[in-house]
């Protein structure tokens, strides 16, 4: 069950009005343009132990991302298919309204949305993740632990789960008999595809990408559209008020431009 | 926990090169995460751990509050991708009672009874373990607290001893963690000399025990010392002594 | 020979033996006494103290404080005052004792998000704080531009009876509200003028503990080194020449250290 709950954030009356007044004059409070992201630090290899990781930071928002690679049973109707799953948690760490506990709804949401991202995307070549037809396959966990949060956690999630896979290290196994062996080398992850997420927040008539904390708590809608280099592959629009459908195509058409660029800097991570 | 391979060879070298009395290499960096009150980052050995303090605040639920000092919780968790098989989300039991040895840990140190009806929240996230993570833990939340500006009566500092191949050595990594002998992890208060956590996982003698804890301390004593210039150089930049200025009244 | 000595501390340094009181963030055992806090340490004739640099504000009956509204109930407003504690201010402060609850009435005159200049009329380890806006200066702040520093830097940006901050707004042509609470909102005419000022703030901030500052200021502001000017009779409106005797004296003493450094 999903209810509407009191906001956590309230932003100040004079934070508003000086963001109204920056929004009539093309501005935001950060000096940004409406189609400017903040700064972007991508960092892979944070965790040496894991097949492949990536620390993000969008702004002051920090994710870090971790790929656990395992083998198991496919999921069921997948069965000649790689299993791949993306799974999110905002640590108590991570801001003064985070609290211990299993995900909430916006954070199960969070991850199953960076999840259809990669996956519609066709980023990862599943096929080629399979050890016994219907039996065994490779298994790929990307957690993702947000470290500090100031808006905008969709992208910044997706951006450490695509460079932690891009980046990753796979074991190459294989059967011998029915058991199966590391052969104790490793090579790329099967890619095929980039999926570059870009949000966007409506507030009054007026259209951003990259929302940072406190634009997020003024907004009344926000959308998140992946794309991938043919076109687009998953979209999520959310929060609570609406969007207008040319607000909608606009804000699409600035996703795959936007897209492009940083698809650019992060195709920079892929491995060797 | 019986040995059965050699860890130590016959120059006296451990698994990861180090003498019988060294410690893995140590950083921390304070205030790390933005929205957090206090903070620290720490990297001991190839633990990867953050820290994160909120507090002193509100309580919420209100009945949990104390009227006469301050609650104080302690979170232990690790990140699925820290460990070397991965790790489900969901608190074990393992965590559960790290999480509490922790705060057992940390209580001594801080001065409770200042802030009355409010809470103290700390959050420690490993995100790659490799043996000591729970002192490594204790190394950065106490920084953090400092850094939160939480009084306290001293930092506590943690290292942990143990033996191997029948040798007591200082702050055992991850293998020795799980082939040797014993493993004893410590938290100490280097200005008051008190300890505040001890546990022991293994077999020791009398002799074994005193050595064993000894050396842990002088373990926590070198950890303190970084403790100190993390919290001195994010607070007094480069002035890495301490100041003695005389200013006429 | 009165000395105060000073020095650079974290919680469990020692900072004097002997016969001294513990007067903040310090405590004694036995004779020796040690800091609680990271912070300057020191130690005077009065006894031992320690000026944090870091910390949340703790709320203290008579502050000056600068707060949000974030809700209310019939009978008084929640104040987020960036504190341990949220505050609350009765409806009765602001409609008399007469007042019969009635909702609209309450959000007419504060809605929630408007911020207020309030000061801190009881607090005490038994309940939350609570405010008044019963003064002139007091009550909802129509326009500036909002800043949140440490509340461990106020008195540092206010300065000695008000030096710090006057400066910076005779140099700016702002004028400059402070809370106790690490909450500052700058109005002004002139936006160079406001950026220049919080600049000057946030400055101020971060090298609060550092020699010299005052000069380095004064540089940033473009303010000509001159002879000692008349003090400006009227101190800005929520630098607090109420403050508890305890905050004036550390204001004195770390000034001290500018008055012999030259800044005449």
């Amino acid at each position: 069950m999903s209810s509407s709950r009191r906001a956590t954030i309230i932003v100040e009356h004079l934070r508003k009005q000086q963001m109204w007044d920056a929004l009539a004059k093309g501005k935001r409070l950060d000096g940004r343009d409406f189609d400017d992201q903040r700064p972007l630090e991508i960092e892979p290899d944070v965790i040496k132990k894991a097949n492949g990781s990536a620390r993000v930071k969008l702004g002051h928002s920090e994710v870090i991302a971790g790929v656990k690679i395992s083998t198991g049973e496919p999921f069921e109707g997948l069965e000649n298919k790689g299993a791949l799953i993306v799974s999110a948690e905002v640590l108590p760490v991570a801001s003064p309204h985070a609290e211990p506990g299993p995900p909430d709804e916006e954070v199960v949401e969070l991850a199953r949305v960076v999840d259809r991202g990669v996956r519609e995307s066709e980023m990862i070549d599943l096929d080629k993740l399979v050890l016994v037809p219907g039996k065994i396959v490779y298994t790929t966990f990307v957690d993702c632990s947000v470290v500090n949060t100031d808006g905008n956690l969709f992208d910044t999630t997706s951006y450490a789960v695509v460079t932690a896979l891009l980046s990753a290290r796979l074991p190459v196994l294989e059967m011998q008999g029915d058991k199966v062996v590391d052969t104790g080398e490793t090579r790329e992850m099967p890619v095929t595809a980039i999926p570059v997420s870009i949000t966007a927040a409506r507030i009054g008539d007026y259209v951003l990408i990259d929302p940072a904390a406190e634009e997020e708590a003024c907004m009344d809608a926000r959308i998140t559209i992946t794309t991938n280099e043919e076109g687009f592959c998953a979209i999520q629009k959310g929060y609570t008020g609406s969007f207008s459908a040319d607000q909608i195509k606009k804000a699409a058409k600035t996703a795959r431009i936007k897209g492009e660029e940083v698809r650019a800097k992060l195709k920079e991570f892929t491995a060797r | 926990m019986t040995q059965t391979r050699n860890l130590i060879d016959e120059n006296g070298k451990r698994t990861d090169g180090r003498t019988a009395d060294e410690l893995r290499e140590v950083k921390i960096t304070v205030g790390t995460v933005r929205n957090a009150d206090g903070s620290a980052f720490i990297e001991f050995g190839k633990n990867k751990i953050v820290a994160a303090v909120y507090g002193p605040r509100e309580v919420h639920p209100k009945h949990m509050a104390l009227p006469d000092r301050c609650v104080l919780r302690c979170r232990y968790h690790m990140s699925p991708f820290s460990t070397d098989t991965r790790k489900s989300p969901a608190p074990s039991r393992r965590e559960i009672e790290i999480s509490k040895v922790m705060r057992e840990a940390l209580e001594p140190a801080l001065m409770l009874e200042d802030y009355p009806r409010a809470a103290i929240d700390v959050y420690v996230e490993v995100l790659q373990s490799d043996g000591g993570s729970r002192c490594a833990g204790i190394d950065a939340a106490s920084v953090a607290l400092a850094d939160a500006g939480i009084n306290m009566r001293d930092l506590v500092a943690a290292c942990a001893a143990g033996k191997v191949d029948e040798q007591i050595v200082l702050d055992i990594n991850d293998t020795e963690d799980k082939e040797g002998g014993a493993d004893m992890p410590v938290a100490y208060m280097p200005r008051l000399d008190q300890v505040t956590l001890l546990q022991l996982d293994g077999k020791l003698s009398q002799e074994q025990f005193d050595e064993c804890i000894d050396k842990a301390i002088t373990g926590c004593k070198m950890v303190y010392e970084i403790q100190r210039q993390a919290l001195i150089q994010k607070y007094f930049g480069n002035e890495t002594e301490l100041k003695e200025e005389a200013a006429p009244q | 020979m009165h000395d105060v000595k000073r020095r650079y501390v974290i919680p469990g340094d020692k900072i004097a033996e002997g016969n001294f009181r513990p007067l903040m963030n310090v405590v004694k055992s036995g004779s020796t006494l040690t800091a609680t806090r990271i912070g300057i340490a020191e130690t005077g004739r009065d006894g031992v103290k320690v000026i944090p640099l870091s910390g949340v504000y703790i709320p203290r009956v008579n502050d000056l404080v600068i707060g949000k509204i974030v809700d209310h109930s019939s009978l008084s407003w929640e104040v987020d005052i960036n504190s341990c504690f949220s505050a609350h201010l009765p409806a009765q402060d602001v409609f008399g004792r007469d007042f019969t609850p009635a909702r609209d009435d309450m959000s007419k005159h504060f809605a929630i998000g408007d911020m207020i200049t309030a000061r801190i009329m009881a607090f005490d380890r038994t309940r939350d704080p609570m405010l008044t806006v019963q003064d002139r200066d007091l009550g909802k702040i129509e326009r500036g531009e909002l800043l949140m520093i440490s509340a461990t830097r106020v008195p540092r940006l206010i300065g000695k009876r008000g030096s710090m901050i006057q400066m910076i707004e005779q140099a700016t042509q702002t004028r400059v509200l402070i809370g106790q609470n690490g909450i500052v909102v700058v109005t002004g005419r002139n936006p160079e003028g406001i950026k220049l000022a919080v600049r000057a703030i946030k400055m101020v901030e971060e090298e609060a503990h550092t020699a010299n500052l005052t000069q380095r200021i004064k540089v940033l502001l473009n303010v000509p080194d001159t002879p000692p000017q008349q003090e400006v009779s009227r101190a800005p409106v929520g630098t607090g020449s109420d403050k508890p005797q305890e905050i004036e004296s550390t204001i004195d003493e770390v000034e001290e250290e500018l008055e012999v450094e030259g800044e005449k």
